[in-house]
């Protein structure tokens, strides 16, 4: 090559550079992540890192001791984890990589939930969940959420704290997939409950979605909004958005239109974050069989949502997770699969949404044992969680701090 | 002592038989769970189509999408009612197929493993042989 040419490409290649054109992913600086001693014992797995609005935070996790399911948490307390406590525990529980207990916190306030085999022999089950409300001595007695009375699933739930220690729930009803001939429709309802456990409202959110994807939900300047994997007639399976606005639920919206069909389950649900009027949606898509996880952004608390960026795609089994930094920043957890041994992976990206940085967390599995990574901003740190499964499972955690 | 060692002699006997009945066969790799309704409703019609396949050199094998303990997957298999063989993870490993994106899925592979087919959501008893002739493998 003349020397003319060389110097031409490497002005060319400097401008493309400097001008973002051609993203460079870096791993995080030594230092920058830090990995806790965890505070789950081995044979732990099913984790969740979870905080409140002043900073707090919480891991927990389900232990196994042959049959018996024991739900657990710890609190952060300086770079220590405090002494785990029980919040439940069971031998009847259905116990499931991709459905699992989860704790919310909330000023104080927390409440907890898990899944109750509702009849034997089958896969019937029922969510239970328990209130410790501020400044009582012990969780409530435990109480199912739904009050359909059907044997039938009941899952995939998400919690969100609300105003004066309420918590919205939200969860996957099968009560009509036993209404009908052969399998009826999977619908997502949610429910608004007081510190102590009483039952302030419900809904049917959508009466035909995905039977077995994650949903997950989030406070904006405009009220709840919660994300699901929806289900056309025609067997589309995209990620769709309500809100709860003025006192009213919107009707359920496509976030964008993948035109996923499939008559199947992707057991991959969407996430959203949300920051007053700024709100983040990563979700899996996999339509002519190519694996994507895409983000959308909005700053109108969800009335208008950007087009997807894509965050991942052919190598990646989704398993998202989004965070919104106070700096704006967002970060998107998923799941690299290029390598034999899968790695957690984070995607920081601008409030705009341009790609700024990629991070990996630790190796993982794709293996369906190593669950779902769990993300938890605090300030602009994320807490991850995961489970470890290269020798016994265990439950580890780790924070990054974006500065 | 005895009983144990036995025991585990006639799984690795049961695993390297179930290897050798299927070696020269063209395979239908059924991915289910426990938990996935669409699972459950195909697998009645895979029963029966591994019976009707049984004599012409093509072998309906399951895989637990779970990954449980091999105890607990066979349990999970009667309780469905799965009466096609599944695989040990051992066996899946060395199919060396990428852990599908949607359950069911089900793919068609050559006597050499070689991939030809993948079909991803419930499928019908017409699809699957459909697929078989499209191949060359079933009139």
């Amino acid at each position: 090559m003349k020397t003319e040419n060389l110097q031409f490409l490497l002005i060319f290649i400097a401008v493309f550079v400097s001008n973002g054109l051609i993203a460079a992913p870096q791993e995080l600086s030594e230092g920058s992540i830090e990995y806790f001693v965890s505070p789950a014992p081995k044979n732990s797995a099913l984790s969740r890192v979870v905080s409140d609005k002043s900073g707090r935070i919480y891991l927990s996790w389900v232990s196994q001791e042959g049959d018996l399911a024991r739900f657990e948490y710890s609190e952060l307390m300086g770079n220590d984890w405090s002494n785990p406590e029980t919040i439940s525990e069971g031998d009847d529980w259905f116990v499931n990589w991709a459905d699992f207990p989860m704790l919310s916190v909330n000023a104080g306030n927390m409440a907890a939930l898990w899944l109750r085999m509702s009849a034997k022999g089958t896969y019937d089950y029922n969510i239970e969940a328990s209130f410790f409300a501020a400044g009582a001595r012990n969780w409530s007695e435990a109480r199912i959420i739904h009050n359909d009375g059907v044997n039938a699933e009941h899952g995939f739930v998400s919690m969100l704290p609300m105003g004066g220690g309420s918590t919205m729930f939200t969860w996957l009803d099968g009560r009509n997939t036993k209404l009908e001939d052969g399998y009826g429709e999977m619908t997502l309802r949610a429910g608004v409950f007081d510190a102590t456990g009483n039952k302030l409202n419900e809904w049917e959110l959508d009466h035909r979605v995905c039977d077995c994807c994650q949903t997950s939900s989030a406070l904006t300047a405009k009220g709840p909004i919660v994300v699901y994997r929806d289900r056309s007639e025609n067997e589309i399976r995209d990620t769709s958005v309500i809100r709860h606005i003025n006192g009213k639920w919107t009707e359920p919206e496509s976030i964008h239109n993948d035109n996923w069909q499939i008559s199947g389950c992707p057991v991959n649900g969407p996430s959203v974050s949300a920051n007053e009027e700024q709100v983040a949606v990563a979700w899996f898509t996999a339509k002519d069989d190519t694996p994507k996880v895409q983000l959308a952004l909005s700053a109108d608390s969800g009335d208008s949502f950007s087009s997807p960026i894509v965050v991942a795609s052919l190598k990646t089994n989704g398993r998202v997770g989004t965070a919104i930094l106070d700096s704006g920043e967002i970060v998107v957890s998923w799941m690299d699969t290029t390598e034999a041994d899968a790695v957690i992976m984070l995607s920081l990206f601008s409030a705009e949404g341009k790609l700024l940085d990629n991070y990996k967390v630790a190796k993982s599995s794709a293996s369906r044992r190593s669950g779902f990574p769990i993300i938890e901003e605090v300030g602009n740190s994320v807490y991850v969680s995961w489970t470890d499964i290269s020798s016994v499972s265990q439950v580890k955690v780790a924070r990054l701090v974006f500065e | 002592m005895f009983g144990k060692l036995t025991k585990i002699f006639l799984l690795v006997l049961l695993s390297v038989s179930i290897g050798n009945a299927e070696e020269g066969n063209w395979r239908i790799v059924n991915y289910w769970s426990e938990w996935c309704a669409p699972c459950r409703i195909e697998i009645p019609m895979f029963n029966s189509l591994s019976e009707e396949l049984a004599d012409k050199n093509i072998s309906i094998v399951g895989v637990n999408f779970d990954e449980d303990p091999r105890e607990i997957t066979l349990e999970i298999a009667e309780e469905l009612g799965v009466s096609f063989p599944t695989l040990t993870m051992a066996q899946v490993g060395e199919l060396a197929l990428r852990p599908p994106d949607v359950m069911p899925t089900t793919y068609i592979l050559t006597p050499e493993n070689e991939v030809v087919t993948k079909l991803i959501g419930m499928q019908k008893k017409e699809d699957i042989l459909k697929e078989l002739v499209k191949l060359g493998i079933e009139n």
